[in-house]
């Protein structure tokens, strides 16, 4: 559907005294209005990143379960092939983990086995650290990936907004940035101001004629799209409260990915939002002590949240240009302990969802066999994966990000 | 006019001389503002008012050097500080920071320790405990309009700094050259203006200083005595070497000066070259601050259109500013945290090359999130629970309709530059917002006139 400049300006500023004001709104004015009402997903890609905090036992996530080696060392907290979401190889999803198992069925989620890096550190600060600076030991490192490939939108691209972090915990390390800020929000709807809106709008669009002050018409500029954007958060809000519209459950990380959703759809113009899970700090993954029920409940919020955003975003195609991968700082030891736990491990699955993905499950399952001190050893580094979502998904230069060129993972994206 | 202006603006003679007004370049209620925004996060209606009475030279010296008691404040504050900094989080102690802002009768001091916390961009997220960062703050206010020598002199012999840079053990077998680097090009001279062999003397200085149990100690054992190059001489250098040899470049003062032009005069051009030479040299001979600030706070260039609404104001002085304004105080915990949501959150910067501020300031969801800040400020309504007695003050100056109202609120918060369709607007939002004041609570409405005077793009700029 086109959209009309008249249109336009009812949408984005509200009600009718505007139009009193549309002979003194200057050309570049309705262009960028226009733009900022523009179609969705026409910034780009998006990527989702999801913090598990705490390091998710892998090996109860994506369960080996025709390995000895699993049934021998956890004898409480083994999962028997029944209970199990059966994928291939001898592999099957945690049972919490139904909606997990209908994303991979209908090629909506794909397993990255076995992701690590090397000398990895078990100390839950150090290793959040290195998967958030993406440079491991450098502890002076002032920024994180996430907050280098928003720089890079930012200064290369000129893009105004490039990252986001909606949550409630003090936005991650990983989101650190430089020369862009990278706001902090609760959900998509502390930004909606009733009655407010719309004067201000109405006041920000009278021309500024004559003040030739670039830093203002800039400002004016993005006020306009501000408001714009306010007002589009506000339609798909009341959009998304009609009968009809997809259920999220009520778990908070389902209420972050549907926050997420709306400014997707509201065309806020991100291109990368973080999320977690978990609770920040020592996070709730951290399963030293009965761990069966902590962890079922995890990634039973992991899945159904992830499903349900899925889901949600697929029914009006925007599905194709989202994408969601999941980290966590370590996965965990193969043998229970004493107290029906495990500890830290090293290498890990990460999960990505969304609409393009190749092959379901990537690389294979590290041996239980051959370990490093009790926890399975890596093959893919992390910073491959970091690379390849960049490079593949994202369209950002990844070496300016990483530091250096990693080599790109196979059969991420079709 | 502009074409007069540009052909002025690399002549370092007129720029950096005091303005005097005049010649069409009269001193009024908008270069009243400005300097009050620039000096002192904003200004109240007395304020301006006495600024357009005395003119801007008096006014200046009133800001540099206010007569009454400051001493007696600033101790309490620091007071408080140090108290709320015990606990084991930073959010007491950057409250009463705030508070401070709000309260002080010396707000340049606070822009200006403001100025160095982002200068030397050290976090308290890297520090076991807040008070260390309180600490360092507290010297870069004593020292924030004293000597540039001293500040750094301090600064560096701080458990604060080797902590947040990540430099607790400088073994000798293992120099911290990345911390070295950091110094040099952020603090002390500035990229382009030291080599390699300058970053292994400097790294080599600093060996023999660990910190323990949060205090800074020297090893003697550990201080390596071979000898170095550092800025074109060889030695065996100490930290006070390094700093002396430092100070003598003419890089080192052109740094601070570079910054502080960003700092006070715009954020939209480059300092000019030539304007930049002649002032660092000046600052060179004594490195007085009080002088250098006051230098550029007098200067014809501070009082042009190159300076004028060139900056983007950061969440704080959107905030405080706005507060400062009416004479009013908000509560300052939930400040801190609206204000972290907003990119600034005080004693932990991005980097240590501080707040990139300008237009990073403002994107979609920050311009919102300060019209919704305003809006709670302003408000009866929300944590802040209506403070702030907006219909009180226009009364008290006078004004009683609503046109007069937002006439006088537009003066006093945007000095009356404003479009003038955005006016007459403004006064018809304000005969309805009194319409409906008068229906449901006298100043709601009224409020809202000052709130959506603070989400005008012009109220952004400072």
């Amino acid at each position: 559907m086109r959209t009309t400049r008249r249109d336009f300006l009812k949408r984005s500023l509200g009600a009718t005294p505007l139009l009193a004001f549309t002979s003194v709104v200057p050309g570049f004015l309705s262009r960028t209005a226009m733009a900022a009402a523009g179609r969705l997903g026409e910034e780009g890609p998006v990527l989702v990143v999801v913090q598990l905090s705490g390091g998710n036992d892998g090996l109860n996530t994506v369960v080996p379960f025709e390995d000895d080696a699993y049934h021998r060392n956890r004898p409480t907290l083994r999962l028997r092939a029944e209970q199990l979401h059966k994928l291939e190889a001898g592999l099957g999803f945690h049972s919490e983990m139904g909606a997990f198992h209908r994303l991979y069925e209908s090629g909506h989620l794909s397993v990255i086995q076995g992701v690590g890096y090397p000398n990895s550190n078990r100390d839950h600060e150090g290793a959040m650290r290195d998967w958030h600076s993406a440079r491991p030991g450098e502890s002076a490192r002032q920024t994180g990936w996430v907050g280098r490939a928003v720089d890079q939108a930012f200064t290369v691209d000129g893009l105004g907004l490039p990252g986001v972090f909606v949550g409630q915990i003090k936005p991650p390390f990983s989101v650190r940035s430089e020369t862009a800020l990278v706001p902090s929000v609760a959900s998509s709807r502390p930004w909606v101001l009733d009655g407010f809106a719309e004067p201000v709008a109405r006041l920000a669009a009278v021309a500024r004629a004559g003040a030739n002050n670039s830093l203002l018409e800039f400002v004016q500029k993005e006020t306009l799209a501000a408001y714009a954007c306010n007002q589009r958060i506000q339609e798909v809000l009341k959009a998304g409260s009609r009968p009809g519209a997809k259920e999220y459950p009520q778990l908070p990380l389902a209420r972050t990915l549907r926050s997420i959703a709306e400014l997707i759809r509201a065309g806020l113009g991100a291109r990368i939002y973080f999320a977690e899970l978990g609770g920040g700090e020592i996070g709730g993954f951290d399963t030293h002590a009965g761990q069966a029920a902590n962890h079922g409940a995890l990634l039973r919020e992991l899945s159904d949240s992830v499903a349900a955003f899925v889901e949600d975003l697929g029914r009006d195609g925007l599905l194709n240009s989202v994408l969601v991968m999941t980290f966590s700082e370590f996965g965990r030891g193969l043998s229970e302990n004493g107290r029906r736990g495990t500890g830290h491990g090293s290498a890990a699955p990460m999960f990505i969802a969304g609409g393009k993905l190749q092959r379901r499950l990537v690389g294979a399952h590290p041996s239980l066999t051959d370990l490093e001190d009790d926890a399975p050893k890596f093959h893919t580094d992390f910073r491959r994966v970091y690379a390849t979502v960049l490079e593949q998904w994202l369209g950002f230069d990844s070496k300016r990000i990483l530091g250096k060129n990693y080599e790109l993972v196979d059969g991420l994206f079709g | 006019v502009n074409d007069g202006w540009n052909q002025k603006l690399d002549d370092a003679a007129w720029a950096w001389a005091p303005y005097e007004p005049g010649a069409g370049h009269d001193w009024d209620l908008r270069l009243a503002g400005h300097l009050y925004r620039r000096t002192a996060f904003g200004g109240t209606w007395d304020e301006l008012q006495a600024a357009l009475k005395d003119g801007p030279q008096s006014t200046v010296e009133k800001l540099v050097r206010p007569k009454g008691e400051t001493n007696a404040f600033n101790t309490a504050y620091d007071e408080y500080e140090r108290e709320a900094a015990k606990s084991s989080s930073a959010n007491n102690a950057v409250a009463w920071w705030l508070r401070r802002m709000i309260e002080t009768p010396h707000p340049l001091l606070e822009q200006m320790t403001l100025f160095w916390h982002n200068y030397f961009g050290l976090t308290n997220e890297r520090l076991s405990h807040p008070a260390m960062l309180c600490r360092h703050l507290h010297r870069l206010r004593h020292q924030a309009l004293g000597k540039f020598d001293a500040l750094l002199e301090g600064v560096l012999n701080e458990p604060a700094l080797f902590v947040s840079l990540e430099a607790r053990a400088n073994r000798k077998a293992r120099p911290n050259s990345e911390f070295a680097r950091i110094l040099l090009e952020q603090f002390l001279l500035g990229p382009g203006h030291f080599s390699e062999s300058d970053v292994q003397a400097t790294a080599q200085a600093f060996t023999g200083w660990f910190v323990s149990q949060d205090e800074l100690r020297y090893a003697a054992r550990e201080h390596d005595t071979g000898l170095r190059q550092l800025l074109g001489r060889e030695g065996d250098f100490e930290v006070k070497d390094v700093l002396h040899m430092v100070l003598q470049q003419p890089a080192a003062s052109q740094l601070v000066v570079r910054r502080l032009y960003r700092w006070l005069i715009s954020e939209t051009s480059a300092a000019p070259e030539a304007l930049i030479t002649p002032l660092a040299a000046d600052f060179a001979k004594d490195y007085d601050l009080a002088r250098l600030v006051e230098t550029v706070l007098r200067s014809n260039l501070f009082f042009s259109p190159a300076a004028y609404r060139q900056k983007i104001k950061s969440p704080i002085e959107f905030s405080v500013g706005l507060v400062r304004s009416f004479g009013a105080s908000v509560g300052t915990l939930p400040l801190s945290l609206d204000l972290a949501a907003l990119g600034q959150n005080l004693y932990e910067p991005p980097t240590v090359k501080g707040w990139a501020g300008h237009r990073s300031w403002l994107n979609r969801l920050t311009i919102l999130g300060r019209a919704s800040l305003a809006h709670s400020l302003v408000s009866n309504q929300g944590g802040y629970g209506g403070k702030m007695d907006i219909q009180g003050i226009a009364q008290k100056h006078g004004a009683e309709t609503p046109q007069a109202t937002s006439d006088f609120l537009c003066d006093l918060l945007l000095q009356g530059d404003l479009p003038r369709p955005a006016r007459q607007s403004l006064a018809a939002t304000a005969a309805g917002a009194k319409a409906m004041a008068e229906a449901i609570s006298p100043s709601t409405g009224v409020g809202q006139v000052a709130a959506l005077l603070a989400a005008m793009p012009e109220y952004q700029l400072a």
